[in-house]
C-alpha cells in the first residue's frame, strides 16, 4: 500500500484544473510526474458528450451517400471489393440493397445527410464526418467494448476513465463522468466496460444515472432533516479524525474524511442538476420533450447540456436498437425518430450557451452495416469493416469529411481510422497526449491506447 | 476414434460392388466377412430407372433402396458413388428453390416417402444460400456443404461415416464428404457434420429426393460402393502397412534445408540469428510473425527482400532466383527443420525461475522481538535499516484484526486463537472469496446476452469448503486444472467436477455466428486466468508475440492452450449419469424433431441460414405429446444435481444438461476431441500458423509424454518438486491478503515487470513450509499468525517512517479498509441480522437478502451497489488485489441506502443504548469523550442516527 499524503500532492505538481481530482487522490500513486501531467498541450475541449448509437448504425442509410447500391441493387458484391471484405461469416456477398433514402447536400459545406436526419442536417457545417471507422470484431458486446475501451475484452479502462484519470473532475459536487443508457431495445444490454476503469482504481467509474430520477442514494431518507444530516456528519469526522491522528498520517483516511464533505455537497448539487423545471417549455419541446417519440433521448440530451455546464467531465449517451437486422427501413425510421430531434437540439443549445466550443460532442455505434441484405427481411447484417462516426465542437472543423469508402460503403479505401485512432484523437482535444498519459499497472506502464498503433486523427481539427 | 483411415494396416479385398450400369450385373461379389456386402437386389420404384436415373416428385421420394447382406456396426465406413445432374433440370435456388437428393444410410428400410432425416446420415445435394450444394448431414441443423453442383457434368462423392467413441452400439456421430477427391494428395475433408443423434448401424442405404426436386429432374447415380478403407473405396492397390503415415497436405516445392536454409545462412544470418539479434531469422515463430502467411506478397518480410531493402547495400545481394525460392517458401506455408533450427531454449537468471532453496533462519540481535521463524526473516532486514519495531497490539486490537482478517466479521468474543478461528465456517466463506476474485468467477455468461449460470454456485461452495477443510494446495489445484479428468479415472471423485468450475467461469458471447472467434476467446480467457492464478505469469503478452520481458514465447503460449482446447464449459451433471443421459438425450431428440421442422419451413420459404433459430423459439414451437414431455423432462433435467465445469471429449465425460441460450460451442463432447491446436499469428483466429502439442513453457524443459490425461500432467508439473512458482505464488497470495500487501507486491506477476520480492529469503522459507507441510494452507496462516510481525500494533513512530516510509519492513501494521463484502457483512452482523446460512444456491442483490454478500448473485455487470462502489470484484478478468478507490457516492450509499438505514435501525434495537452500540461495532470501550459526544446527538436525533454515525467511522470500515 502507498499512502499518498499531502506533502506528495503538492510535490507533484498538478495544474489547477486537477486539484478537485487531487483531494481525493489516495490509495495509491497514480503514475503522475511532472512530465506525464496532463494536459500535454492547450486542449480544444473541456468536456465530451459521447452520443453512443448502440447497434451499429447502418453508414449508407446516413452520412456515407452511396449510389451505385442502387444501380446494383440485387446484385452480388463485384469481386474487386470482395477480395478487400474480411472473412467473417456476416460478411454478406450478395444480394446488395439500395438505401430506401435520399441523400441531400446541406449547409455551405454541401455535406451529404440521408433523409433520416432532417434535423441534425441543419448543422452539417459543425460536424466533421469521418467515412472511414474501422475494426475487425462484428459482435455486438466485444465490438462495444473495442468501441468504448478499445479492445474487446471488456478488461481496459473505458474512454471516459481515462479522461478523468488525465484531468480529474472540474466540479467537486458532481461525479465527473456520467452515463445513461436509454432503450436497451432488444438483446443488446450495455457492456459495463463502456464505463468501467479497468485496472484503474475504481473512482475513475463512470456512474449511470436514469436521467429522470438522477443519482443513486443521493436523497436523504423519509425522517432525516437536514440538521441530523449535519449533526451525523459532524460526528462521523470526529471518529474520523481521532482515527487518523491515531494511525498517523494517512492519506487514504483523510481522503474519506473529505469524501463525505463531498457527498454532502453533492445532495444539494445532484438534484439542482436533474430538476429540470428550471429549463423553460421552449426548451423542453426544442428537445422533443413533449413528444413520446423523442421524450427519453430528448431528456438525455438536455441532461447532457445541464452536466457539461456544471463542469461534468465526460458525458455518455448510449442510445441502443440501432441492430437493424430484419429492416433496415422500420428500424433506422424509429430511431432516428428517437434520436435526430433532441441531437440536433443538442447541438444547437450548446451553441447558445456558448458550450459547443468546449464541449466534443461525439456520433457513432460500434460497428456499421453491410451493404448488401440480410436474409430476405430487408435488413442489413453487422459490418465492422466500414462505418461511419462524426464529431463536432471542441475544436472540430466541421463541414468536412475524412476518409473514404468503396463504391459500396463496405470496406475502406482512404484513410482509415480505428477506433484507437478516434480515442487519440478525442483524448488530444482534451490536451492529452495518449502515448503521455501513463498509470502503473502492477509495474506495467499503461497508456491509454495499451499495444494498439492509433494515433490522433489532426485533420479532424484543422 | 479410430485412427486415421490411411492407417488401416490391412486392406481387405473390396468385394461389394454394385454395377455400374444395370442391376441385372450386380450380382455380389465374393464376399469377406469384414466388408460390408450388399444383400438383395436394389429396390427401386418407377422413378428409378436401370442406370439408375432418379427423377423428383416434387415430394419426399425414396426411388432406390438397398439391403445390406448383415447389418454395419464396425467404427468406420466409407462411401462411394458417382452423380450426374441433367444442367437442363438443375434449377438455381434464387429461380425455384433449387434441388435435394441424397443418399442415405440407415437401420430400417422406410417407405417410398420416407425422409430418412433427423438423425440418419445423408450425404447428396441441397441448397446453400443461393447455390445447390454437395453436402453431408443429419438434420438440417447439422448440415456441412462443400463444392456446388453443376449440371452436366460427373461427380465423384465419397463420404466417411465413423463413430468417434467406438463400439458397436455407439453413433456413427462423424461425416466426412469430399466431392471428386485427389487421394493422393489430401486427407483434408471438403465438409464434416457431426451429431450424436445418429444410427448405430447401417442395415439399409436408399437415395432420396425431396421436395424441390421435380418430375422433370434427371439425375443419374452409379458406381455404388461401401468398403471399409479409404484406399478400397477409391480403388487404389493395395498398400503396405505402416505405423504411422502423416495427415498429407499439399505438396511442397520447397525444401526448407535444400532450398531456403542455404539462402538464410549465407545471406541472412550474420545478422539475423543468435541471442543477440534484434530480428531474428533463425527462430521460427519469429519468421512466422514477419510473414502474412502463404502469401508472399503481402508480408513484410518479403517485401524487405523484393524491395532490395534487405540484405543491406554493402552486403551480397540476393539473387532473383534466391528471391523466388523465399517467395514459394513463404507461399506454400513457410516449411522449417526444427532439428536444424530447434526453437532455443531460453535461458534466464529473472530470481522467480530459480529453484526454491530453503534458506536458514537468520540469525538477530534482538532475539526478544521474534517470536517464530517468520519474524527471524524481518527482524534481520529491520536492524539492517536501524528500525525499531513498535509495540505488539492490544488484545482487543488483535482479536478484531483476526477475526476481521480470517473471518471477514468483527469479533463476538467466542473464536478466540487462530484454530478456532481456522475452524470457523465463515473462514471459509472469506478466504474462498479471496480465491474467487482470482478465478474471475462470477455466474453469468457475461457480453452482451449475459445470461445466467444457475449451477455455478456449487463452485463457489466448493471453494469455501477446500478453504474450510484445508485441502492441500497442489490437490486444490489439480482438481481446478483437471478435475474432470480425476473424475473420469476415479468415478468415487466425482465431486472433482465441481472444482472444474475455475475453468468454466470464462466468459463467452453466446452468439450463433462467429463462433470461432467466440470459442478462441474462451481458451485465451483460461490460459490467462491459468497461468497468472498459479504460476504469477503475464502469458496474455505472448497470444501475439513472444513476451517481451519474461522468458515465454508465442509457441509457449499456444502449447498452453493446447490443453485446454479438447474442453469447454458447460452444465456437468454430477451424479446418477445413466438416467441423466436419458433424459437429456431424450430432451434433445424434441428439441432437435422441433428445430427440423421449423428449419424446413425456412428453407421452404428461402431463407439463408435457416438452421438459425433461436432456442427459445424452438421450445416455444414444441407442440402437441411433445411439449408435455418435453416439459416433463425440463422437470426432471432441472432436478438433477448440476455444475457449471468444464469437460472434455473421452469415454467418461459427463452427461451435459442443456444452457439455454444461443450456443456457439458444439453440443457433442466428440467434437472437441478433434479440435486442434494451431499458433495463431498475432493472435487472430483467422491466421492460423503451425499446429502445436500441449507442453509447458520450454524455459522449464522438454515436456514429456503426457499420455491422455493431459491436463492433469499439467497439475502434476504445476506442483511437482521442480516448479519453481506455484508455492511462491500461493505463500505470496496468503501473505498479501493478510496484510494487504505481498512480499512480492505484484502478486500475479512473478515476471521481470514485477516487483522483486522485498523477503526473498521468507518467501523461500514459506514456499518451503507449505510444500514440506503437505501444501497445507493453514500451517502457513499460522506461522504468519503467530509472528510478532502480524501482531504489532499500528502505532506510528516518526523515526521509523523517515526512514522507511512505505513501512516496507513492516514495523508497524497498517490499517487497511475492508472489502465490499465484508462492509455489508460486518454491519449485518453487529446489528444481529446476519443469516449465517452456509451455501446453495446464490440469492438476489436487491431482495434484502441478510445472508453474507458471498452469496449474493454475481450476475456480470449487474453486480451489488456496494461491490461497484467499494472496488469489489468484476467477474471479468482474474483480480488479484482489491484496489482501495475511496470517492463521494460511497458516503451516498453509507449514510443513504435503504440497507444501512436498515441496518443502523437494527443496531439501534439490538443494542439499546450508545455505550452497547459503540461496543458492538468497534469491539472497544468508548472513551468518555467519545461516549458523550455519541449520547448528545442520540438524546436530539435518536439512537439509531447514532448507530448509523458508529456504522460510517473509519475505524468500523477498517482493519485495525
Amino acid at each position: 500500500m502507498h499512502f499518498l499524503n499531502r506533502r506528495q500532492f503538492t510535490a507533484a505538481g498538478i495544474g489547477a484544473g486537477a486539484i478537485a481530482l487531487q483531494s481525493l487522490l489516495a490509495g495509491e500513486t497514480a503514475a503522475r510526474d511532472g512530465a506525464s501531467a496532463a494536459p500535454h498541450h492547450p486542449p480544444t475541449a473541456r468536456s465530451v458528450i459521447f452520443l453512443f448509437m448502440s447497434g451499429g448504425p447502418s453508414q449508407v442509410d446516413t452520412f456515407d451517400p452511396k449510389p451505385e447500391l442502387s444501380r446494383l441493387e440485387g446484385k452480388d458484391v463485384p469481386d474487386s471489393i470482395v477480395a478487400r471484405v474480411p472473412r467473417i461469416k456476416r460478411a454478406g456477398l450478395k444480394n446488395l440493397m439500395a438505401s430506401p433514402w435520399e441523400f441531400h447536400s446541406h449547409g455551405e459545406s454541401g455535406l451529404a445527410v440521408s433523409t433520416l436526419f432532417p434535423e441534425v442536417a441543419k448543422h452539417v457545417d459543425d460536424l466533421c464526418v469521418v467515412r472511414s471507422m474501422t475494426h475487425r470484431n462484428p459482435v455486438h458486446g466485444p465490438g462495444e467494448c473495442v468501441a468504448l475501451t478499445g479492445t474487446g475484452t471488456g478488461d481496459r479502462p473505458s474512454l471516459g476513465a481515462w479522461c478523468l484519470y488525465g484531468l480529474g473532475s472540474m466540479h467537486e459536487q458532481l461525479p465527473a463522468f456520467l452515463t445513461m443508457n436509454l432503450h436497451t431495445d432488444g438483446m443488446q444490454h450495455p457492456q459495463a466496460a463502456g464505463w468501467g476503469t479497468g485496472f484503474l482504481p475504481s473512482r475513475f467509474q463512470g456512474t449511470v444515472v436514469d436521467p429522470a430520477k438522477g443519482i443513486s442514494h443521493v436523497t436523504m431518507p423519509e425522517g432525516t432533516t437536514s440538521t441530523r444530516r449535519k449533526s451525523e456528519l459532524d460526528l462521523i469526522r470526529q471518529f474520523d479524525q481521532r482515527f487518523v491522528e491515531r494511525i498517523g498520517g494517512n492519506g487514504e483516511l483523510e481522503a474519506r474524511i473529505r469524501s463525505y464533505q463531498m457527498a454532502f455537497e453533492m445532495q444539494t448539487a445532484a438534484p439542482e442538476l436533474f430538476d429540470i423545471a428550471s429549463e423553460t417549455a421552449d426548451v423542453q419541446k426544442q428537445y422533443g420533450m413533449d413528444d413520446a417519440a423523442t421524450k427519453l433521448v430528448g431528456r438525455g440530451c438536455l441532461m447532457a447540456r445541464r452536466m457539461v455546464q456544471r463542469g461534468v467531465r465526460f458525458v455518455q449517451l448510449r442510445i441502443g436498437g440501432w441492430d437493424a437486422h430484419g429492416n433496415i427501413k422500420g428500424n433506422h425510421e424509429k430511431m432516428a425518430a428517437r434520436t435526430d430531434r433532441p441531437i440536433a437540439a443538442l447541438l444547437n443549445d450548446l451553441k447558445q450557451h456558448h458550450l459547443l466550443d468546449s464541449t466534443l460532442v461525439v456520433w457513432g455505434g460500434e460497428f456499421g452495416r453491410t451493404p448488401t441484405m440480410e436474409g430476405l427481411g430487408k435488413g442489413r447484417d453487422h459490418s465492422p469493416a466500414a462505418y461511419t462516426m462524426w464529431l463536432a465542437g471542441g475544436g472540430v472543423r466541421g463541414g468536412q469529411t475524412i476518409g473514404e469508402t468503396d463504391e459500396l460503403g463496405y470496406t475502406v479505401t482512404e484513410r482509415p481510422v480505428s477506433p484507437q485512432d478516434l480515442h487519440a484523437t478525442i483524448l488530444h482535444a482534451l490536451g492529452i497526449d495518449s502515448t503521455r498519459l501513463v498509470y502503473d499497472h502492477h509495474g506495467l506502464q499503461e497508456t491509454p491506447l495499451g499495444v494498439s498503433d492509433g494515433a490522433p486523427v489532426m485533420e479532424v481539427f484543422g | 476414434m479410430p485412427a486415421p483411415p490411411l492407417v488401416h494396416a490391412r486392406l481387405i479385398l473390396r468385394t461389394a460392388v454394385v454395377a455400374v450400369c444395370a442391376l441385372v450385373a450386380s450380382l455380389p461379389a465374393p464376399s469377406s466377412a469384414d466388408e460390408p456386402a450388399f444383400g438383395a437386389d436394389w429396390q427401386r420404384n418407377a422413378f428409378a430407372t436401370s442406370i439408375f436415373e432418379i427423377n423428383g416428385t416434387e415430394a419426399r421420394n425414396n426411388p432406390l433402396r438397398r439391403k445390406l447382406n448383415q447389418p454395419f456396426v464396425d467404427d468406420e465406413l466409407f462411401i462411394r458413388y458417382r452423380i450426374r445432374y441433367a444442367a437442363e433440370s438443375v434449377d438455381t435456388p434464387a429461380e425455384d428453390e433449387g434441388e435435394f437428393v441424397v443418399m442415405w444410410l440407415d437401420q430400417v428400410e422406410g417407405n417410398e416417402a420416407a425422409t430418412h432425416s433427423g438423425g440418419v446420415p445423408n450425404i447428396g445435394i441441397h441448397v446453400s444460400g443461393l447455390q445447390n450444394r454437395f453436402m453431408v448431414r443429419y438434420a438440417s441443423t447439422k448440415e456441412s456443404f462443400a463444392a456446388e453442383l453443376r449440371g452436366g457434368r460427373d461427380f465423384l462423392v465419397v463420404a466417411r461415416l465413423w463413430k468417434s467413441d467406438p463400439g458397436r452400439d455407439r453413433p456413427f456421430d462423424q461425416l466426412n464428404l469430399w466431392i471428386d477427391p485427389d487421394p493422393d494428395a489430401e486427407f483434408q475433408p471438403h465438409a464434416s457434420v457431426e451429431s450424436r443423434q445418429s444410427v448405430s448401424q447401417v442395415k439399409w442405404i436408399g437415395f432420396s429426393t425431396g421436395r424441390k426436386t421435380e418430375v422433370e429432374d434427371r439425375i443419374d447415380v452409379w458406381d455404388i460402393e461401401l468398403s471399409k478403407t479409404w484406399r478400397g473405396i477409391l480403388e487404389l492397390p493395395e498398400q503396405p502397412p505402416v505405423s504411422e503415415v502423416p495427415v498429407p497436405i499439399a505438396k511442397r516445392t520447397i525444401d526448407f534445408d535444400q532450398h531456403v536454409f542455404p539462402i538464410l545462412d549465407g545471406k541472412c544470418f550474420s545478422c539475423h540469428s543468435g541471442d543477440d539479434a534484434e530480428i531474428r531469422l533463425d527462430v521460427h515463430d519469429e519468421v512466422l510473425n514477419l510473414v502474412a502467411l502463404r502469401n508472399a506478397d503481402d508480408s513484410h518480410l518479403f517485401h524487405l527482400v523484393s524491395e532490395r531493402e534487405m540484405p543491406p547495400q554493402d552486403e551480397p545481394p540476393l539473387t532473383e532466383a534466391e528471391i523466388k525460392t523465399l517467395k514459394t517458401w513463404i507461399d506454400e506455408g513457410l516449411a522449417w527443420d526444427a532439428d536444424r533450427l530447434p526453437p532455443p531454449r531460453p535461458q534466464t537468471e529473472h530470481w522467480s525461475f530459480q529453484p526454491i532453496v530453503r534458506p536458514k533462519i537468520p540469525r538477530v540481535k534482538h532475539a526478544e522481538r521474534v517470536r517464530n521463524s517468520v519474524d527471524a526473516f524481518i527482524v534481520r532486514k529491520q536492524e539492517a535499516l536501524g528500525i525499531q519495531p513498535v509495540p505488539p497490539a492490544d488484545p482487543e486490537t488483535l482479536a478484531r484484526r483476526m477475526s476481521l482478517d480470517l473471518l471477514g466479521l468483527p469479533p463476538t468474543g467466542s473464536d478466540t486463537t487462530v484454530d478456532e478461528l481456522l475452524s470457523n465456517p465463515a473462514y471459509g466463506e472469506r478466504w474462498g472469496r479471496h480465491w474467487l476474485d482470482v478465478a474471475r468467477w462470477a455466474e453469468s455468461n457475461g457480453h452482451q446476452h449475459n445470461r445466467f449460470r444457475p449451477y455455478s454456485w456449487r463452485y463457489r461452495d466448493w471453494v469455501v469448503d477446500a478453504f474450510n477443510s484445508d485441502l492441500p494446495f497442489d490437490q486444490f489445484l489439480a482438481a481446478q486444472v483437471a478435475g474432470d479428468e480425476l473424475a473420469a479415472d476415479d468415478q468415487s471423485e466425482r465431486s472433482h467436477l465441481i472444482a472444474t468450475g475455475f475453468l468454466a467461469a470464462a466468459r463467452y458471447s453466446g452468439n450463433e455466428l462467429d463462433k470461432r472467434i467466440q470459442r478462441n476467446d474462451i481458451l485465451v480467457d483460461v490460459v490467462n486466468t491459468t497461468t497468472s492464478a498459479f504460476l504469477g505469469l503475464t502469458f496474455e503478452c505472448a497470444q501475439c508475440h513472444t513476451h517481451k520481458f519474461d522468458p515465454i514465447s508465442m509457441r509457449d503460449y499456444y502449447r498452453m492452450q493446447a490443453f485446454f482446447a479438447n474442453g469447454q464449459p458447460g452444465n456437468l451433471c454430477i451424479d446418477d449419469d445413466t438416467r441423466a443421459a436419458g433424459l437429456v438425450r431424450e430432451r434433445w431428440e424434441i428439441y432437435d424433431r422441433t428445430l427440423n421442422r421449423l428449419v424446413t419451413v425456412r428453407q421452404r420459404k428461402g431463407v439463408p441460414n435457416p438452421e438459425l433459430v433461436l432456442p427459445k423459439t424452438v421450445v416455444s414451437r414444441i407442440s402437441g405429446e411433445d411439449k408435455t414431455r418435453f416439459q416433463e423432462l425440463e422437470n426432471q433435467i432441472g432436478q438433477l444435481a448440476q455444475t457449471w465445469g468444464f469437460y472434455s471429449a473421452g469415454k467418461q465425460s459427463p452427461t451435459i444438461a442443456p444452457h439455454e441460450m444461443r450456443w456457439p460451442l458444439p453440443r457433442d463432447a466428440a467434437a472437441l476431441g478433434e479440435v486442434k491446436t494451431h499458433l495463431l499469428l498475432r493472435g487472430d483466429i483467422n491466421a492460423p500458423g503451425p499446429e502445436v502439442d500441449p507442453g509447458w513453457p520450454l524455459v522449464f524443459g522438454p515436456t514429456p509424454e503426457l499420455g491422455d490425461r493431459p491436463r492433469k500432467a499439467l497439475a502434476n508439473w504445476l506442483t511437482g518438486p521442480d516448479n519453481p512458482l506455484t508455492a511462491r505464488v500461493w505463500v505470496n497470495r496468503i501473505w498479501h491478503w493478510h496484510f494487504g500487501k505481498g512480499l512480492v507486491e505484484t502478486v500475479s506477476d512473478f515476471g521481470k515487470q514485477g516487483t522483486p520480492p522485498s523477503h526473498p529469503e521468507l518467501l523461500d522459507f514459506l514456499a518451503s513450509e507449505l510444500i514440506d507441510h503437505q501444501w497445507s494452507t493453514n500451517h502457513i496462516h499460522r506461522l504468519i499468525l503467530d509472528s510478532a510481525t502480524y501482531r504489532a500494533s499500528s502505532q506510528f513512530e516518526a523515526a521509523n517512517a523517515k526512514r522507511d516510509p512505505e513501512n516496507a519492513s513492516y514495523w508497524r501494521w497498517v490499517p487497511r479498509r475492508l472489502e465490499s463484502e465484508a462492509i455489508r457483512d460486518s454491519m449485518l452482523a453487529v446489528s444481529g441480522q446476519l443469516d449465517v446460512a452456509v451455501g446453495g444456491p446464490s440469492v438476489p442483490t436487491d431482495g434484502g437478502s441478510q445472508r453474507r454478500s458471498l452469496y449474493l448473485r454475481q450476475h456480470r455487470q449487474r453486480l451489488s451497489d456496494q461491490q461497484r462502489l467499494f472496488d469489489g470484484a468484476n467477474g471479468i478478468v482474474s483480480c488479484s488485489r482489491r484496489r482501495v478507490s475511496t470517492t463521494g457516492l460511497q458516503p451516498l450509499w453509507l449514510l443513504n441506502s435503504t440497507f444501512t438505514q436498515g441496518a443502523a435501525n437494527a443496531l439501534a434495537e439490538a443494542a439499546g443504548t450508545t455505550s452497547k452500540a459503540f461496543q458492538l461495532c468497534l469491539g472497544r470501550e468508548p472513551a468518555p469523550d467519545e461516549l458523550a459526544a455519541l449520547q448528545t446527538h442520540a438524546e436530539t436525533q435518536g439512537l439509531a442516527s447514532a448507530c448509523l454515525v458508529l456504522l460510517n467511522t473509519s475505524e468500523f470500515l477498517y482493519i485495525p
